[in-house]
This record gives structure tokens, sequence and C-alpha cells, in this order.
């Protein structure tokens, strides 16, 4: 078979409102963004051939009815984070299971995550969601794990909680700048470093913001793509990484997980290099994981990340400029565009590698790296380009 | 010493915590205040969290063992807004440790820490049992508190 990079290609971006209280299901906000999707990619739903999300928003098999796509030959519903659904796709089209798959993803403001969503009766009655905490409390496993890897991290290399903040204020501070993110309120160190514990060392600060949200993307081969009407955003590279200690508290150390088998694997196949990239996307799902991918990526050292801030910090918009020029995260992240299990990073991506990111754009963004996924089993990779 | 508790006795004592085959007997063997590790009889390779199969060999006869109990600690946290749990006060901080225990270099058992108000990684402790919701509970505290 024929090498897979730049073969297959994103044509067709579709959103919703993030918000904390929609009034409305997952499953209707993620086919408004399917049928935007499908409309954006200027297709007919008859040419959709494929179907790719998770049982954990809405299956396959609902989408299909629900938007009465006639025939399916090939669809997949991984489990999150986002990534999974993309590369799934990707690899579908290559193969040639599916030449158009709808791949989507949305996230309710679920009780389990978010206390106050259990006043909401339709909420109370869709039950906790997922990513919830274990009934027992004596374990790291679940999203609790993030924590103890935090405070790790700031004993075994010396540095105080700001290298956490920094991360906090960058996604705040660009999402202030984006009209689409659920949280815009101006955040400062103070702030940060004033809120209450969660989890020691993180706060409700260093969590993804829940709200009610959906985004889809039509995926097909770059071939067909030429034919359709917006500028292709190619699959350079996309690396899933895992170990073989692949539990919260057996992890090795910060630098055995699988950020590190991404780096490796995602260093080798691109043939973009790290100073190629003109905008880049580390999950900020918890801060600990985006302040280690840029370690584990090689933007610094490991411990260095406090240091790459400091000095990639652009005081005229309060925001991480990488080398005096690249932006992280434009869209706020999953700290404050909103929390969807990184399928807002692939939308900003696309949106930036289009040129259609408005006010938000980076002048003539070529390449972006989005770096999803956490550090203990569903670490990702992808690097998508256009030629513009 | 009274005879090993049924599985029924071990699913009553332990409501919140998702008991299986898999990892019944170390439950079984909290009740009886042992702590127990599963630890492969061929190659003797310890691993958590309890699994079927023996990591490295592949060998299904694993036996949940008993550990001394000590080790260092590798990772600790304070829980705040911890999920509601039988027999935890909500919203007191829950101080929780994962211990590097002395076995086996990298094997790791995360549970309660009491005594410590200030935890640093490597700091040594032993085992201790706290009673939670009418059950044993293994936790840790520092070495040589005796």
């Amino acid at each position: 078979m024929s090498d897979i990079k730049d073969r297959v290609a994103i044509v067709g971006l579709g959103t919703t409102e993030y918000s904390r209280n929609s009034g409305r299901t997952s499953a209707s906000l993620v086919l408004e963004a399917c049928i935007a999707a499908i409309r954006d990619a200027g297709i007919e739903r008859d040419e959709i051939d494929g179907l790719c999300g998770s049982n954990r928003v809405i299956p396959a098999h609902q989408v299909q009815g629900a938007l009465g796509i006639p025939a399916c030959t090939w669809w997949a519903n991984p489990t999150v984070p986002f990534q999974h659904q993309l590369i799934e796709a990707m690899n579908a089209v290559h193969a040639g299971s599916a030449q158009t798959v709808l791949v989507y993803h949305g996230n309710y403001r679920a009780t389990g995550v978010s206390r106050s969503a259990i006043a909401d009766p339709f909420r109370e009655r869709a039950g906790p969601g997922f990513n919830v905490l274990a009934s027992d409390p004596d374990t790291f496993a679940s999203p609790v794990g993030y924590a103890p890897w935090a405070g790790r991290y700031l004993e075994q290399f010396g540095v105080g909680r700001e290298v956490f903040g920094k991360v906090a204020i960058n996604s705040r501070s660009n999402a202030i700048a984006n009209e689409h993110a659920a949280m815009r309120k101006p955040l400062t160190m103070e702030d940060y470093l004033s809120a209450r514990m969660v989890r020691e060392p993180l706060t409700a600060f260093d969590m993804d913001y829940p709200v009610d949200g959906a985004d889809a993307f039509i995926v097909t081969s770059t071939e067909r793509a030429l034919d359709l009407p917006h500028v292709p955003v190619l699959i350079h590279a996309a690396v899933m990484g895992q170990t073989d200690l692949p539990y919260e508290d057996q992890v090795t150390d910060l630098g055995h997980t699988g950020q590190q088998i991404v780096a490796r694997e995602m260093w080798r196949r691109s043939d973009v290099r790290r100073d190629d990239i003109d905008v880049f996307f580390p999950y900020d799902g918890f801060t600990i994981i985006c302040v280690r991918w840029f370690e584990a990526l090689g933007f610094c050292g490991d411990g260095e990340a406090d240091a790459l801030f400091d000095d990639s910090w652009d005081a005229a918009t309060n925001r991480l400029l990488l080398g005096g020029r690249v932006p992280v995260n434009t869209h706020g992240g999953s700290l404050s565009d909103g929390g969807v299990q990184g399928s807002n990073h692939f939308r900003e991506a696309v949106d930036q590698l289009r040129g259609t990111a408005g006010a938000r754009q980076v002048a003539g963004a070529r390449h972006a790296l989005v770096a999803p996924g956490g550090m203990f089993f569903n670490s990702g990779g992808v690097m998508l380009r256009s030629d513009g | 010493m009274s005879e090993a508790a049924t599985d029924d006795e071990v699913l009553a004592a332990y409501p919140n915590t998702r008991i299986d085959q898999d990892n019944v007997e170390h439950y079984r063997g909290r009740l009886e205040r042992r702590l127990l590790v599963n630890r492969c009889a061929e190659c003797r390779l310890w691993h958590q969290p309890p699994r079927a199969v023996c990591p490295r060999c592949w060998s299904s006869d694993v036996r949940a063992t008993e550990v001394s109990g000590r080790g260092t600690v590798a990772l600790h946290t304070v829980l705040h807004l911890a999920a509601p749990s039988a027999g935890v006060a909500g919203g007191g901080g829950y101080p929780l440790a994962a211990v590097d225990l002395v076995e086996q270099d990298g094997l790791r058992f995360t549970a309660p820490i009491v005594d410590m108000p200030e935890p640093r990684i490597g700091d040594d402790v032993e085992l201790t049992w706290i009673t939670r919701d009418g059950s044993p509970v293994p936790a840790f505290r520092p070495a040589g508190a005796a």
C-alpha cells in the first residue's frame, strides 16, 4: 500500500455554539454540526459512505438515521479523546473502506463532571456521562491521575504552580479573542494562584471547562478534495502513543508515557519539522498534559517549560508566541473555548490552515501540530498542512 | 484464624468497588488486614492492578501474595472534591498516595495516607489499616510510626 502521508484530507467543517446550558440534547448539537460540515464541504448526503464518532456521544447508526444518509459501507465508534475518530477515518479512506467519512464529536455538560448540572432535570436523567470519578476514592484511575503527576512534576523539577497558570492564562487570553469560546472572563496569575484546590495541586483553572457543544468534519481522499470548494487540509502524519504501563499509578515516570511514543514517531514520520510549525495545539484538558506536550515534543527540555513560557510570553496579547511567532491553542483550548475532548483543537487547526480563522488568523499558516489526548493511555499527535 | 470470607461477604464489605474474579482475593485479604498483590508463581513478577495473566511470561498462575507494606511515596495528592463515597466525608481533604513497594522496582500501590501532613516524594512509609464504612482499608503512614 502506498504511503498514507498527505493522502487524506479534511474538506468540511461544522461546529455549534459552545455553552453551559444549550437547553438541547447532545445528539441535537452533534446533528447540527454534522449538517454544517456536510454543507461546508459542498457535498450531498448520499456521497457520505462512512461515519465515525463515539458511542459515548451518539452511535453511528443514530447519526445515519437522523440525517437520512442512504448507504454506508464503513463506520466506527472509537472511544474518546477525539483524535481516535479522525485517525480511524483517515485509515478507512486510505484503505478504501469508505470514500467520504462524516466524523463527529460532541460533549454534554454531564452531572459526573459538573456539580451544578444536577439542578437540570434533563441532565440528571441523562446520567453522569463519561470521564467520571470512580466511586472508590482510593484510586488514581480516572481523571484523578493528573493531579498527583502534576504534583510530581512540580516536586521533581522544583518549579512553582505558575507553570500551570501560564497555560491557563494563555488559553484564556486566546479565548477572549474568540467569540466562539464559552469562557472569556479575564484571568490573572493572582486569580490562578488564589483559586481553591480541587485535587492538589490542581484547581478548576487547571481542568477543562465543561460545555455543551459539538464539532464535525468531512474526511476524504486528497485526490477527491481537489474537486471540492475549500483549501484541503491534509493529514500529513498521525500517531497514537501508548506504553506497557498504561495505568495512572503505575506509569514509570514522566519520561515514560504515551507522549514520548508520539514524539518519537511524529518526528520519524513527519517531513514537517518543529521549526516549520505555524500554530501549535497541545491538548489542555489538564494543564499538566499541556506543559508536558511542550517538553515531550522537544520545544524545550524536561522541566524547562516554565522558562520557555517566560521567554515566549507576548506581553501585548498576554499569551504565548513561541519564537516570537507561533501562537498556542488560538481558540482558547479545552480550558476556555470549552472541554470537548479535543475536537475543537482540530476545528481551530483546520480554520487556521484554511485561512478562515478571522481575527485569530495566523498570517500564512501552513503547518499545524495537534497533540491531543492525555499521558497515560491515549496520547496522540496529528500534523496537518495546507498549501493555501 | 477464622475461615476465609466468602465471595458474598467480600462483595458486601466493599459495596463501592468493582470487585470481580481477578481482584477478589485482594479484597478477601483486606478483611484479614493482609495487603495482597498479584505475583506470578512461575517468573515471580509482581504486578498491579490485579490481572489474570502475568504481563511478562503470560502464565495464568498468578497468586495474590502478601507484601510487607513498606515503601516510599511516589505520587501524592489531596482530594477536595472527590466523588461521593460511603464513609468519606464530602468536601474534606482526602490525602492519597501511590507508594513504590520494596518488593519490586516500580510496583506501586495506591491508598490513603495518614499522619503525613506534608508528604514528599521519597518519604519512607509503612502499612497501616483504617476502617471505613465498617470495613478495613489499607493505608500508609510514616515509617517507624508504630
